[in-house]
This record gives C-alpha cells, sequence and structure tokens, in this order.
C-alpha cells in the first residue's frame, strides 16, 4: 500500500518549537514508516507571510519531486493574492491551496476567499482548510455552506472539526456536500472517534493527514494503523480516497 | 521489550462511551496494541472524590494484578486522602481536578512523604503551571514527577525544568510534536522519557505505533517503552 498523508507542514511556528521542520526532516520520518507522498504548506506561509512561505515551499517541492507535493496558501487579505495564486497553481507539485481561516480572522464562506475557490475550480485542483467546530471562521457549518458553491472542487476539511465536539458536526456536513472530504489529523482524535467518523461519513470521505510537522507523522498514522478497521476501509483513508483525488487532478 | 502505559485510565468516563469502562475492557485494549501491562488511575479518583474512587481500584486487584497496576490518587490536607503510608510504586496528584495547590503546605507535606518512601508522582501538566513544579522540584530534589499530558507546545518551559530537576521526566502521551521524543531523549536521556497514553482520554494507538518507530537505539527504545516504568515502580534495577 503506498500511504498518502493529505495534510502536512514545512518550517516551523511562533507559539512552540518544531526542532526540525526541514523538509528533509520530515522526508527522514516518512521513509522510517512507509509514507509515500506528503502534501505540505509552508508554516511560514500559513503565518505570517504567505508570499514568502509559498516561495519556500516550491523550493522544498523542487528538491523532493515525487515525495511532497505541495498547497499554496492564500491570504484573502494580499491584494496580489489571487495573480500570484494563479501562478502557484502552474508551479511544478502544487496540487491545490490551504485556507486557514484562524490564522487569517475571516470566515471560510466570506467572499474574500472566493478567488481562491474560483482559481482551485478552474485550474482542477484541491483545497484544503482548517477546522475547528465552535468557531466563527472554520465551523464545520462554514464548509457546508462554501462547498455547494463549488460542486466539482474537492475541500478537504482539515482535522474534521478538530474538537471531539466537532466530529459529529463534521461527519454531518460531509453527508450534505459530496465534495466534502475529512481528514483525520489533530491532538484529540482517537481511534474510537475515527471508527465513528467512518460509520457515519464512509472512508471513501476520508482522506489521513498527519500535521506533520507540527505534529508528528506517526502518532497521526498509528491512530490509522492500528484502529480496528476493515482493511478496505483502512487502505481507502490512508491512500485510496487521496489518491483518487489526486488522479482528478487537471 | 516490554511495553508498560504509565499513564491510563480505567473506568467510565463522564462524556463518553468506552470500552476501557471495565477491566476487562481495558485489557482487551492493551492486547489489541501490544501493551504489556498498565499502570491504571480510576476515573471514580479523577472525576469523582478520591477518598471514595481509590477503592473502584480493588476490583483491579482481585481480578487482575499484572496486566493493570493501580495507581490511587491522593490528596493532601484534612480533607485529602489518609496520611500516605505507602513505600514505593506509583501515585497520581490531580491539584487542578480536586482544588487544592500543589505548592501549599499540605501539598509538600504529602510531598516530602513520598519522597522520602521512593514514591514516584504523576502529575498532570495542563492541571499546574510551570512555576509551580518549579517550586515543587527545587523544595524536593528527590522526588520523582512524571509529568503527564505535556502537549507538543510546551517544549520550551519543559526544557527548562528537565535542565533544572533531574527527576523530572515526562511521558509520550501528547509527546506528539515532529520527533519530539527523539529530541527529549537525546537532550535528557532516554531513561527521562516514559511511553503512556493518556487513554482513553487521549489517543493510545498513536503512541503505541511512534514507540515501533522511534529513531532510537533499541536499548533507548526499550527504556521508554517500559524499562524505565520498571525501574521507578521498583521491579528493575537501576543501570
Amino acid at each position: 500500500m503506498t500511504v498518502i498523508d493529505a495534510h502536512g507542514h514545512l518550517g516551523r511556528w511562533s507559539d512552540f518549537a518544531i526542532p526540525d521542520g526541514s523538509a528533509r526532516s520530515l522526508v527522514d520520518v516518512m521513509d522510517r514508516c512507509g509514507v509515500a507522498i506528503a502534501c505540505v504548506s509552508h508554516l511560514l506561509a500559513v503565518g505570517p507571510d504567505a508570499r514568502a512561505g509559498n516561495a519556500l515551499l516550491l523550493t522544498d517541492l523542487a528538491q523532493h519531486p515525487g515525495r511532497l507535493l505541495g498547497y499554496a496558501v492564500f491570504n484573502p487579505h494580499d491584494p496580489q493574492a489571487p495573480a500570484r495564486l494563479r501562478d502557484l497553481m502552474d508551479a511544478p507539485g502544487v496540487i491545490g491551496v490551504k485556507l486557514h481561516p484562524e490564522v487569517h480572522e475571516l470566515p471560510l464562506d466570506h467572499p474574500a476567499y472566493a478567488p481562491a475557490f474560483d482559481i482551485a475550480a478552474d485550474r482542477g485542483r484541491i483545497v484544503l482548510a482548517h477546522s475547528q467546530h465552535a468557531s466563527a471562521f472554520s465551523d464545520p457549518v462554514r464548509f457546508a455552506a462554501v462547498a455547494p458553491r463549488y460542486p466539482e472542487l474537492p475541500l478537504l476539511m482539515g482535522h474534521s472539526g478538530l474538537w471531539t465536539s466537532g466530529f459529529a458536526p463534521a461527519a454531518e456536513a460531509a453527508a450534505r456536500c459530496p465534495n466534502l472530504v475529512l481528514e483525520t489529523c489533530g491532538t484529540r482524535m482517537t481511534t474510537r472517534h475515527l471508527l465513528r467518523l467512518v460509520a457515519e461519513a464512509g472512508a471513501e470521505r476520508i482522506v489521513f493527514g498527519s500535521d506533520a510537522v507540527f505534529l508528528d507523522l506517526r502518532v497521526g498514522l498509528g491512530r490509522v494503523l492500528l484502529a480496528d478497521l476493515d482493511e478496505a476501509d483502512r487502505a481507502q483513508i490512508l491512500h485510496g480516497t487521496m489518491d483518487r483525488l489526486l488522479k482528478g487532478l487537471r | 521489550m516490554t511495553v508498560v502505559d504509565i499513564n491510563r485510565l480505567l473506568g467510565p468516563l463522564p462524556y463518553d462511551e468506552v470500552a476501557s469502562r471495565d477491566p476487562a475492557g481495558l485489557v482487551g485494549e492493551l492486547d489489541r496494541l501490544r501493551i504489556d501491562s498498565a499502570c491504571v488511575v480510576h476515573t471514580h479518583a479523577v472525576y469523582g472524590d478520591p477518598r471514595d474512587g481509590n477503592e473502584s481500584l480493588t476490583a483491579v486487584e482481585e481480578t487482575d494484578g499484572v496486566r493493570l497496576r493501580p495507581v490511587p490518587v491522593l490528596i493532601p490536607g484534612p480533607l485529602g486522602t489518609a496520611e500516605w503510608q505507602g513505600s514505593g510504586g506509583l501515585v497520581r496528584l490531580c491539584p487542578g481536578e480536586h482544588r487544592w495547590s500543589l505548592t501549599g503546605g499540605y501539598a509538600l507535606a504529602l510531598a516530602a512523604a513520598l519522597a522520602r518512601t521512593r514514591t514516584t508522582v504523576l502529575l498532570g501538566w495542563e492541571t499546574v503551571t510551570a512555576a509551580e513544579i518549579d517550586q515543587l522540584a527545587s523544595a524536593l530534589p528527590t522526588l520523582r514527577i512524571i509529568l503527564t499530558g505535556t502537549g507538543y507546545r510546551s517544549l520550551r518551559e519543559l526544557a527548562e525544568l528537565m535542565d533544572r530537576h533531574g527527576e523530572l521526566y515526562v511521558d509520550t502521551s501528547t509527546l506528539t510534536g515532529h520527533l519530539q521524543v527523539e529530541w527529549f531523549a537525546g537532550r535528557y536521556g532516554a531513561r527521562r522519557v516514559l511511553f503512556g497514553t493518556g487513554a482513553p482520554v487521549t489517543d493510545d494507538a498513536g503512541p503505541r505505533f511512534q514507540l515501533d518507530t522511534l529513531a532510537l537505539p533499541d536499548s533507548e527504545t526499550a527504556l521508554i517503552a517500559g524499562g524505565n516504568a520498571l525501574r521507578l515502580l521498583g521491579e528493575a534495577e537501576d543501570p
């Protein structure tokens, strides 16, 4: 089986220490536990500077072709962001757009994100957005509001609501929106929560994500590998769903 | 390699249904993840008053003294659990949950008794402050404290504490930042890191898989997996 990590990062973050956030370090861990591909954004781009962070992403993608695929971060406050995103969509290894409504303090269904969704839909790409239940910016209801506007666009709900209280609302949103895909990373997720997500949403609507190098890739992976799942469902989460999305890229 | 989960809950949770609500269910979980034994606190003693809740561990002692290792929760002072009469082993302190001060006079008296009897303490990181831990460890430098649930965002605070106090340890339950276990083992030695899950509140499968894939020598992984736990429990020699 070829494991694909749908949600990862490179770099460092502001409020805690990542001892080594390099691409080399991530690829080493991937090699150690059998992950073929990680789809990543750069933390500098998620945080203070999307322009600079996206540039670093392209450099890292070029150094690890085939192992790292990229999401370009779209900052809805940057007037140059739409034009820059169009260019980034043409860069080798870039598969889609990363949105972080918490960092950018703007609800996911705000019109300022429309250029990002339009560009991703036009180019046949993927959008991965952070979700956080009970947040004014990224509650699963925001995903359910925006997903029907772009029915052909795969919209990944990073963290599936994040909090334990958010997993059921995330599954409900996925049930209403066929193009919503749930992603598994987060420190609140356990195997029993994962089993419930599979029961409620179906494995074909779930992708494995680790949040590395923010989190340890092995912890997120172990949760899927050691869960009491049907083997076909496990393969679907670790590989099948994301493989289908990647093959659907234009 | 012997695997001991140093940080496990037994019993029902008030907000979720879990397999480990009873000893048989918990042992089933351990079997599934190839964990040899677990040090268990009863949920009655965490989410209730330990003066009553610790009695629920009696069922463990009667039915299973091998896979599940009972860990009492202690409270200092006149409204607490009785004066500590034990020796060695492991206890848990929950000052946040039970509303008492970790650095008050009652707590320091209890901690002194625990240090004197070589009893190791489990202490939840999120229920106290780094300053309180520093104060306690400074007052009682021989007291062995395993900080549990440290999270992945606390590395800088933890590093200062670990540098200052040689008898502070961490569990791996939420030490889930990228390669943080290896970083701790590299800086402080593997003997100060213990496998723990915090399950069922936090995930057990992830830390268990992480244990199998650590980028450390086998001897160091074995210490983290269970060697350190057995040493602190007095069941293995200090190498």
